[in-house]
């Protein structure tokens, strides 16, 4: 088996005297007016690139990142569970007791679910915002936290119902 | 005893195979193409795709309508504004929901500013490919700056989830306008000075003139859109000949290969159509910057979509392509099925017949032309 297909390379003409001084021309002018471009860049142009550890950028404030759920107000409606494209909000609870004193949510919504459990998944999540827009009491918020690696996959989920998960929220809001 | 090679007069030439990909970086992704060598040049070429494949056909089926967009964002991860408008248009056709005004103007501003980042892309790659590395930071530093905007405007880089079905997601304040407007001043100079960098070096010039020629019958033949097809000099771009949104009230041109450098239909035609369209795209983003005027961005969506029994197909123009939708509904809350026509699927088919007969480093010339993602052949 060879390959009997003719090669055929793209040539000029005919390369005439006039034509090799012109190519020799256009190679050497268009190369240093390039080269011009480049070295404009030495001096003169703020620098874009953020040293990451050492600076550390702001995010801009709708900017779309880690989950907040602010679970005293949250009325457990399941609506951001059901917008959830990948399913990685798990949310479990019980109806309220007859006689237990009855809960308002800031914005005056009666709290008539138990929140047993609220977590999210961060590494499944797709940070796609559609949760946060069907929230009716506006507790699933989306922070502007971006450095939240953990050494396992089971470390990324977050239980809203933690006692320190507030005191994080503290840390990013201010 | 003698020595005499009886076969010398015929040395066995054996083809080598040899797998470019999928981990190479000339690839622009996950692409692995066979090619079976005669020493330096490519006598066969088979692309092998699928390593990016994410069943967002079928996910789709299980998803409502609303939440099919950060899917699509996953397909063209490079444009995900464009096949966010695309999916939200046939949707939007099925339901015959009224877009309002002031959406329909950010969505072409928004959408020009992808199609002006998706070819700064192009342009830093493919000089990366031929060799020169710094015009893809300058690129990226203009891009960065839109990527900015977006990330103010939409709340992500990348994936954005910002053109919703009936209108867009956020408002964009007066401040932001006029930054998009500078930046439109500053990325018009700075083309320029681009494409004199790249474009017209002697070097660029005689890597890619007269290399992968895709001429008009072939073109067709493969069904190809985008600029490859405006690059063999055929004039058709969906946004002029089957309009779509507000664009037919823009006056812009449609940029065609010229084959001045050498053949039409060459890659360097194809690289210079896309660096016309970011004029053009500069331009029609002025003229919509200039008609822009305040209103609703949301149009009236009841909150389960649920479109009439039927099925549609929608055509959008991206920076890559043409882009289908084939949307089939039954009435229910969830799509029937969904079908994506990508423009990047039917250019990598062209690869086999452009690489015979090719220096390999021609190849990778012609692989970088065509501008492909593989997040949208596989999906």
């Amino acid at each position: 088996m060879s390959a009997q297909k003719e090669i055929t390379f793209a040539t000029d003409d005919e390369l005439t005297f006039g034509k090799w001084l012109n190519n020799i021309w256009v190679g050497l002018s268009t190369v240093l007016k390039g080269m011009g471009i480049t070295f404009k860049y030495i001096y003169n142009v703020k620098p874009v690139t953020i040293e990451y550890p050492e600076v550390r950028e702001e995010l801009p404030a709708n900017s779309r990142s880690r989950l907040f759920n602010d679970a005293e107000n949250c009325i457990s409606c399941y609506q951001c569970a059901t917008a959830c494209p990948v399913d990685c909000i798990y949310i479990t609870a019980k109806r309220r007791e007859m006689d237990a004193p009855a809960l308002k949510t800031s914005d005056g919504t009666a709290i008539k679910l138990d929140l047993l459990q609220y977590t999210i998944d961060t590494a499944l999540c797709c940070y796609c915002g559609l949760c946060t827009t069907v929230c009716p009491t506006e507790c699933l918020t989306h922070t502007t936290d971006y450095e939240f690696a953990q050494y396992t996959l089971d470390e990324m989920k977050y239980d809203y119902l933690a006692t320190d998960i507030r005191a994080w929220r503290e840390r990013i809001v201010k | 005893m003698e020595f005499v090679n009886e076969s010398q007069e015929k040395i066995k030439s054996d083809l080598l195979t040899v797998n470019m990909g999928p981990q190479h970086p000339a690839t622009h992704g996950v692409l692995r193409v066979e090619i079976k060598t005669d020493s330096e040049i490519v006598s066969e070429a088979i692309p092998h795709i699928g390593y990016l494949h994410r069943c967002m056909e079928k996910h789709s089926e299980n998803l409502d309508y609303r939440g099919v967009i950060p899917f699509t964002d996953r397909m063209d991860y490079l444009a995900a504004m464009s096949m966010e408008w695309g999916y939200s248009l046939a949707v939007e056709k099925m339901l015959g929901t009224e877009v309002p005004e002031r959406a329909e103007y950010l969505r072409v501003i928004i959408g020009e500013l992808q199609r002006i980042a998706s070819h700064l892309l192009f342009y830093g790659v493919y000089a990366i490919d031929l060799g020169a590395f710094s015009p893809f930071l300058y690129a990226f530093q203009d891009r960065e700056e839109i990527l900015r905007l977006f990330e103010e405007i939409s709340g992500a880089r990348l994936l954005y989830n910002y053109i919703w079905i009936g209108g867009v997601w956020n408002d964009v304040d007066d401040d932001q306008l006029r930054r998009i407007s500078k930046f439109c001043d500053k990325m018009e100079e700075n083309m320029k000075k681009y494409h004199s960098l790249v474009g017209m070096n002697k070097i660029f010039r005689e890597r890619t003139a007269n290399v992968g020629v895709v001429n008009e019958k072939m073109a067709y033949q493969y069904g190809a859109t985008g600029a490859v097809l405006r690059g063999s000099g055929v004039k058709w771009d969906l946004r002029k000949d089957r309009t779509y949104g507000i664009y037919d009230k823009f006056d812009f041109d449609v940029p065609v290969g010229t084959g001045e450098m050498g053949t039409l239909g060459d890659c360097w035609d194809r690289y210079d159509v896309r660096v016309r369209e970011v004029f053009e795209s500069i331009k029609i983003i002025r003229q919509a910057l200039e008609g822009i005027e305040a209103g609703p961005i949301m149009g009236k969506v009841s909150k389960i979509i649920k479109p009439p029994k039927g099925e549609i197909y929608m055509r959008t123009e991206c920076p890559r392509g043409e882009l289908g939708y084939h949307l089939v509904s039954d009435g229910k809350a969830k799509p029937y099925r969904l079908k994506v026509k990508s423009s990047c699927f039917t250019h990598v088919s062209m690869l086999g017949e452009l690489g015979k007969g090719q220096m390999i480093a021609d190849f990778v010339a012609t692989i970088g032309s065509i501008d492909i993602v593989l997040g949208e052949v596989d999906r």
